[in-house]
């Protein structure tokens, strides 16, 4: 069955979706599955009002069926207690929109998992602000507990080769792909300056934003400079030159491999 | 009973077709209307001319003659000898034989070929293939725009190199490859080098005379001609082995009889390709670069995927910031414009394009993409009507996301 035969139901939901927004108040909280590593995400919000859901929003990231099953889980539980909002799974998203294809039911049914967190944020009293930083939340996987201080592989094998400890001539890096690690302002002072030489420009972070005081933080929203978050570099690899980096996403526990041609970590 | 050649059989020009259903079609690169001028070429060979080329009556000879002209025909368009074509079903099939076909037959010489990050996924899965029959595989390395280079490629040549393979063009992002330069530089070397030519068919020069290709992997539906039959280029004096084994057609490289009606609409195809190129290329370029324009101008937050100027000359592929791409072929779709994308959700496997991701982009990147390609019934009047719907469509997944809200808009 091809991905996009979704059921007319399905396709009602993402033509027409119900409930698309924010909530913003004291009895308001947010449950925030999925990353854009992984192609969907979504933002469920809730306002509760003696334990029952008054009001729910959602916002999705995603493809058709992510779409079409967070408008249908805030028309299900719309006016439910939150014990009775719990029990609501994903096998009853994909029933109400009369049935998806099986690839879908996985990723996109992350709908009940984001109305979950949000009840588990609200009952733990997780403001909305807490909720969408801290890492994970429920993802495709597992998230680790702890991250510790994860040393690089193979850094000094590309001294010279990609690797740059320090830039002495921004226009050695004219139309490479840049990955600067975030090691504080001048790291991302250095990124916004190598905007100018090169068009792919990214900001590699450990942490759900860069480590960088308010005015550097106002001034990366406004540059060129594509911010990657919560991402752990590994390891370097090519063949003689650096031609990728082995990363951990720390949201979605999984690995791959960002190609870059550059890798500058500051001293 | 009537007599068949007397009915006057309609043949529906696309173009008509898809302005009747309301369709505006951008999807040129996945599937392409066979030119009403080929059917009509090819319809005496279903019906009257039928024989099999390898009977000795007449009607045999009739077939074979057919057979060796429309060979001929499809070899000028290539620049090259009727001997180095091979009829196989489609481009696919001539990869197969291509790859497969040239490592076993040529095991002896080395154990190590050499792909591109760029590669379409049938050349990287007949590729995992081979690894699984124990040749080693290499794949190099793409730029940002795509592009292999010829320095990255020259790095992984070894010893046991006998076989590079590398796309004319990328069918996704339209970039076009440097194998003039990489031809060159295996010239002599006794590597043969294979490319899977289909994206660029129609669209670029394809000279072997001029280009010292070893093989190249054809489609005839990419030359307007019917789809299911593709051909193998094989340059005199490089040797393979069939993957397709039976009665020894086409000397033995791929037995089946051959599908001579489609063959000889290839044929067809062929001449008027021949023919027509030059100017097809320069209106297809102008839509193009039309939509790319005003995309660009009109629709935030946009960029173009690839190559800015060593593209294929209708092709436009796009990432938006902040929405996922089948989404937005959905929404296309509704409107009436059939476009495609190579995010991870529309994908069979669920990965993003592996080329999107080769270039450097990240994933939430690649999962924002949108490709356009046009063809031979597309009108400028489409870039109108694709930019009456995208940016509604855009601006409605983007109320939608919650990504898009914490990106403040570059300056532009």
């Amino acid at each position: 069955m091809k991905s996009t035969q979704y059921t007319e139901k399905t396709l009602e939901h993402f033509r027409d979706p119900r409930n698309v927004g924010t909530l913003e108040g004291p009895n308001v909280a947010v449950g925030r599955v999925g990353n854009p590593v992984c192609g969907d995400m979504m933002d469920i919000y809730i306002e509760v009002v003696d334990d029952h859901i008054k009001d729910i929003k959602f916002q999705t990231f995603g493809c058709g069926s992510a779409v079409a099953t967070s408008s249908m889980i805030t028309e299900l539980v719309m006016g439910m207690s939150l014990d009775d909002a719990l029990k609501v799974s994903r096998g009853d998203v994909a029933d109400a929109l009369e049935g998806l294809p099986p690839i879908k039911m996985h990723c996109s049914n992350l709908a009940a998992d984001a109305l979950h967190e949000a009840i588990k944020n609200w009952r733990e009293g997780v403001g909305p602000e807490d909720a969408k930083k801290t890492p994970g939340g429920t993802a495709c996987h597992p998230i680790p507990a702890v991250v510790a201080e994860v040393e690089i592989q193979r850094l000094d094998e590309y001294d010279g080769k990609g690797l740059y400890r320090a830039v002495a001539d921004l226009g050695d890096l004219a139309d490479q792909r840049v990955v600067v690690l975030d090691t504080g302002d001048d790291a991302a002072r250095l990124a916004m300056d190598l905007t100018e030489h090169t068009g792919r420009v990214v900001l590699m972070t450990t942490g759900k934003e860069p480590s960088v005081s308010p005015a550097v933080r106002s001034a990366l929203r406004l540059s060129d400079v594509k911010v990657l978050a919560e991402a752990q570099p590994l390891e370097l690899l090519g063949e003689g030159e650096l031609e990728r980096i082995r990363v951990h996403d720390l949201n979605e526990d999984e690995e791959y491999e960002l190609t870059a041609d550059a890798f500058v970590v500051l001293e | 009973m009537t007599d068949a050649r007397d009915t006057d059989l309609h043949l529906a020009d696309p173009g008509e077709a898809l302005r009747r259903a309301g369709v505006v079609y951008a999807d040129y690169q996945s599937a392409k209307p066979v030119d009403p001028r080929v059917v009509a070429a090819m319809l005496p060979y279903l019906t009257e001319k039928f024989g099999n080329a390898a009977s000795l009556h007449g009607v045999g000879d009739v077939a074979t003659e057919a057979l060796e002209e429309a060979r001929g025909r499809v070899a000028a368009l290539f620049g090259a000898d009727p001997r180095e074509i091979v009829f196989t079903g489609g481009a696919t099939e001539a990869s197969n034989l291509a790859i497969v076909g040239y490592a076993l037959r040529n095991k002896r010489k080395g154990d190590h070929v050499i792909i591109s990050e760029a590669e379409h996924i049938s050349v990287l899965n007949i590729a995992k293939f081979l690894e699984k029959q124990g040749f080693r595989v290499t794949r190099a390395p793409i730029d940002l725009h795509g592009r292999v280079s010829p320095k990255k490629l020259r790095a992984r040549i070894s010893d046991e190199t006998i076989l590079v393979s590398l796309q004319w063009a990328s069918s996704e992002i339209g970039t076009v490859q440097p194998i003039a330069e990489i031809a060159e530089l295996l010239d002599g070397t006794g590597i043969a080098l294979h490319s899977d030519a289909v994206a660029a068919e129609g669209l670029v020069p394809i000279d072997t005379s001029v280009v010292p290709v070893s093989l190249l992997s054809l489609s005839s539906n990419d030359i307007y001609g019917p789809r299911g039959l593709g051909v193998l280029y094989v340059r005199q004096g490089v040797q393979v082995a069939p993957v397709l084994l039976g009665g020894g057609q086409e000397r033995g490289l791929r037995s089946g009889s051959e599908d001579l009606a489609s063959i000889v609409g290839m044929a067809a195809a062929a001449d008027i390709m021949a023919a027509e190129m030059p100017a097809e290329v320069e209106r297809l370029r102008a839509i193009r670069d039309k939509l790319v324009e005003r995309v660009l101008a009109e629709i935030p937050d946009s960029h173009l995927n690839g190559h800015p100027e060593q593209r294929l000359p209708n092709n436009a592929h796009f990432r938006f910031h902040g929405v996922e791409g089948e989404a937005m072929v959905l929404s296309l779709r509704d409107a009436g414009i059939a476009a495609s994308t190579g995010s991870a959700c529309s994908s069979k496997t669920l990965e993003p394009s592996h080329t999107l991701i080769s270039c450097g982009l990240l994933h939430e990147e690649a999962h924002g993409s949108l490709e356009f390609t046009f063809g031979r019934w597309s009108e400028m009047e489409d870039v109108d009507r694709i930019m009456a719907a995208l940016p509604g469509v855009i601006a409605r997944l983007r109320a939608l996301s919650p990504l898009y809200k914490t990106h403040a808009p570059a300056t532009s």
